[in-house]
């Protein structure tokens, strides 16, 4: 008996804390990895936008913004969309934001036409992602945005050879496409190309493969979270950093909270990305101080925090311009050609593919203060998602 | 008739209704509550239907054979894969696909059956693995057939005998599961309580002495595997059917284990157990992880601590404990 008795008082518990919706409540689902090995950017996805309503308040007009969370998990397509369905269809969401794996985003796409919900991607790189549905936009960035800088990178250090090895996924494959392209343009070779499954924890046999093809560099391109760290270790561990072999990535692979990880060792690795923690920028020093009163740790800042501070900000300009009622089309007219200055940097939604425009910036990591972080080095203004700009 | 002999260990009520009218009153009972009762979840309640076929398809092996494994995610997501690609191929009729689904997973079923039962103990525990991740290793390097880590979507199969449609709020799918969950329950009842069902709860039991009275045991075993492709199989098909999609998690290490851990909260050698396990655990995983997405785990994991505590043999015994209870005190009453 004392088993029922728990057991309805666990579930009572439970839903004790959801909270009881209000009258003009506007519900925006928020799917995220909340839990496992990718919690960390999850719970960023709360912070941005804990920050965010901090700053603006939780009403819009005499619309009381609510967010209601999910948890992803993982890459787990089946899982999100039924989330997707049981937010829409459920808990009568609005709109819906979030998504930090590529096929999760993709198997949620489809719905959206049919329930009339826009979806904001917060994270979710790979650039096919927006072309899925006319009520998509994203704010976080993809794998050409990043990628394409890289290779210019590449080539301005005169690397020959390059080596790359890419998490075997959409943004993976999108990263080794568009490095690919960018540098054998510029004249330069691709001596080795590796995909790695995504739950892939040894790269040791990685490594040996890219010594072997005598690269001079390598290009790499993980999904932000633990496995990153087992790649940078291995790449250190067996000796190619020593033997003077480059590495270059996106910045997914060297997010801050890794960085007190890699150690020492790190320092000096190259990578391209759109939002370093330590951007020297009034709004983004704002912006920190607002995430930490939100509850974030300094340490555990990311990029993911960012792209969903902003998806709120587009959250609310889209209730605003439809004042409430449910007319996607409206809320997307609202934020095309959008522009303001977000923390990382100028930014403006493309009103073409409805993606984020930003500066990608060429960091280092470097210690200082006895702290590492991303040290921007140069700018590469207002990239577009190379990997749908027609040009 | 043989179908009371065996009822859970629970003593046969003297007169009652045949066992397969009961199942399928029940199953209905269960499907009108939910109906009514959740009318906002029935995605959800799809998808637990089908993990329900795949739990039941591990209790034919394990509960009723003995068979140790921790690979048999590997039947329901091949099966799964099969009809998506079939559906992708045009072939889109919802009935058509359950059928395919249902021979995939048949075909997994019995080579893996051939496999995995000629082993006994750890060793076939370990093969199980090993087929598992094989699979599930296949699964993302095909990626022309499977669509590898960025899942197999773009699935949508045609109407329901050419008028329900499978739409967002999953009226059709649910109604559809549930009518599909009903028939499998009541032909997997007879089939254990048939003599074919009845030898393999004997090897299970003591397979030499079964080897004794005559009983061939490795091709019972491997039968039954075929029996439990069918179920895992169709179980798939609902899933790729309902969702749309097919990802990786469906072939999945975790999948299996996840399957393991439901049967066992339910009670392994019941079919009632595995019902009620499949049921209990992911209402109450959906429950605990919408209200605290941050913490849920820990939840779920307190949940199985308190059944194994209190209810090793699961919560079907629990349920049998409970109505012998009730009979006593009844008898008890002048």
């Amino acid at each position: 008996m004392s088993l029922r008795f728990g057991l309805v008082g666990a579930v009572a518990i439970a839903t004790a804390w959801i909270s009881p919706a209000q009258c003009d409540t506007i519900k925006v689902g928020i799917i995220g990895t909340m839990s496992g090995p990718y919690a960390l950017f999850g719970q960023n996805f709360k912070y941005g936008i804990d920050a965010w309503v901090a700053k603006h308040g939780s009403k819009v007009g005499d619309h009381q913004i609510e967010f209601v969370y999910r948890d992803e998990e993982s890459p787990n397509p089946a899982k999100s969309k039924s989330l997707a369905q049981e937010l829409i269809v459920k808990e009568k969401v609005q709109y819906i934001a979030g998504l930090y794996f590529t096929p999760d985003a993709l198997a949620v796409a489809p719905l959206l036409e049919e329930a009339k919900v826009p979806m904001i991607v917060m994270n979710a790189a790979t650039s096919a992602i927006v072309e899925k549905s006319p009520y998509i936009v994203r704010t976080s960035f993809t794998m050409w945005q990043n990628t394409v800088p890289a290779a210019k990178v590449a080539k301005a250090r005169a690397a020959k050879k390059v080596a790359i090895a890419v998490s075997d996924y959409g943004p993976g494959i999108d990263a080794e496409a568009a490095f690919k392209k960018t540098f054998e343009a510029d004249g330069g070779t691709i001596v080795q190309s590796v995909r790695m499954p995504l739950n892939t924890t040894d790269f040791g046999p990685i490594m040996q493969r890219i010594k072997d093809s005598g690269a001079d560099m390598i290009f790499t391109f993980l999904p932000a979270g633990p496995p990153t760290l087992g790649f940078v270790k291995a790449y250190i561990d067996n000796g190619l950093k020593a033997s003077g072999v480059k590495l270059l990535s996106t910045g997914d692979v060297v997010t801050e909270p890794d960085l007190p990880n890699i150690g020492d060792s790190g320092e000096g690795i190259l990578s391209t990305y759109h939002y370093a923690v330590s951007h020297d920028s009034p709004e983004n020093k704002t912006f920190l101080a607002d995430m930490v009163k939100a509850g974030a740790k300094p340490d555990d800042i990311t990029m993911a925090s960012v792209a969903a501070y902003d998806g709120a900000r587009l959250i609310y300009k889209m209730v605003e311009a439809t004042n409430g009622q449910k007319d996607p089309d409206k809320a997307l007219a609202a934020v095309k050609g959008m522009k303001w200055v977000s923390p990382r940097g100028p930014v403006s939604i493309d009103p073409d593919t409805r993606h984020i425009r930003q500066n990608v910036y060429l960091r280092e990591v470097v210690k200082q203060d006895g702290k590492f972080l991303n040290k921007e080095l140069q700018t590469f203004d207002a990239q577009p998602d190379w990997g749908l700009a027609k040009n | 008739m043989t179908d009371r002999i065996m009822v859970d260990g629970m003593s046969a009520p003297r007169f009652s209704v045949p066992l397969e009218l009961r199942a399928v009153a029940i199953t209905l009972a269960l499907g009108a509550l939910g109906y009514t009762l959740f009318p906002d979840d029935l995605a959800f309640l799809t998808r637990l239907i089908s993990i329900t076929l795949l739990v039941l398809s591990l209790d034919l092996v394990t509960g009723y054979c003995g068979v140790a494994t921790l690979g048999h995610a590997a039947i329901y997501g091949v099966s799964a894969y099969v009809v998506g690609n079939a559906c992708l191929a045009g072939h889109s009729d919802p009935l058509l696909l359950l059928l395919v689904g249902a021979v995939a997973g048949a075909v997994m079923g019995l080579v893996s059956g051939l496999l995995v039962t000629r082993f006994k103990g750890l060793p076939q525990l370990v093969l199980s693995i090993a087929v598992g991740q094989l699979i599930a290793a296949l699964a993302n390097k095909l990626s022309s057939l499977t669509g590898g880590s960025d899942g197999l979507s773009g699935i949508s199969p045609g109407r329901l005998f050419g008028v329900y449609a499978f739409d967002m709020y999953g009226r059709t799918g649910y109604v559809f599961s549930v009518a599909v969950l009903m028939v499998v329950f009541v032909v997997l009842l007879r089939i254990v309580h048939s003599p074919f069902g009845l030898l393999c709860q004997a090897i299970k039991d003591d397979s030499l002495r079964a080897r004794m009275i005559g009983a061939r045991v490795y091709p019972r075993l491997v039968l039954m595997y075929g029996v439990s492709g069918v179920v895992g199989g169709i179980g798939g098909a609902l899933n790729a059917i309902n969702t749309g999609v097919v990802g990786l998690d469906s072939v999945g290490f975790e999948r299996s284990a996840e399957a393991l851990v439901m049967l066992v909260l339910g009670g392994a050698g019941s079919l009632w157990g595995a019902l009620i396990g499949s049921i209990v655990f992911q209402v109450f995983e959906h429950y605990v992880s919408a209200a605290n997405p941050f913490h849920w785990m820990t939840m779920v994991g307190a949940l199985l601590i308190a059944v194994v505590l209190f209810a090793p043999k699961g919560l079907v015994s629990l349920g049998g404990l409970l109505a012998g209870r009730a009979a006593s005190l009844l008898r008890r009453r002048p």
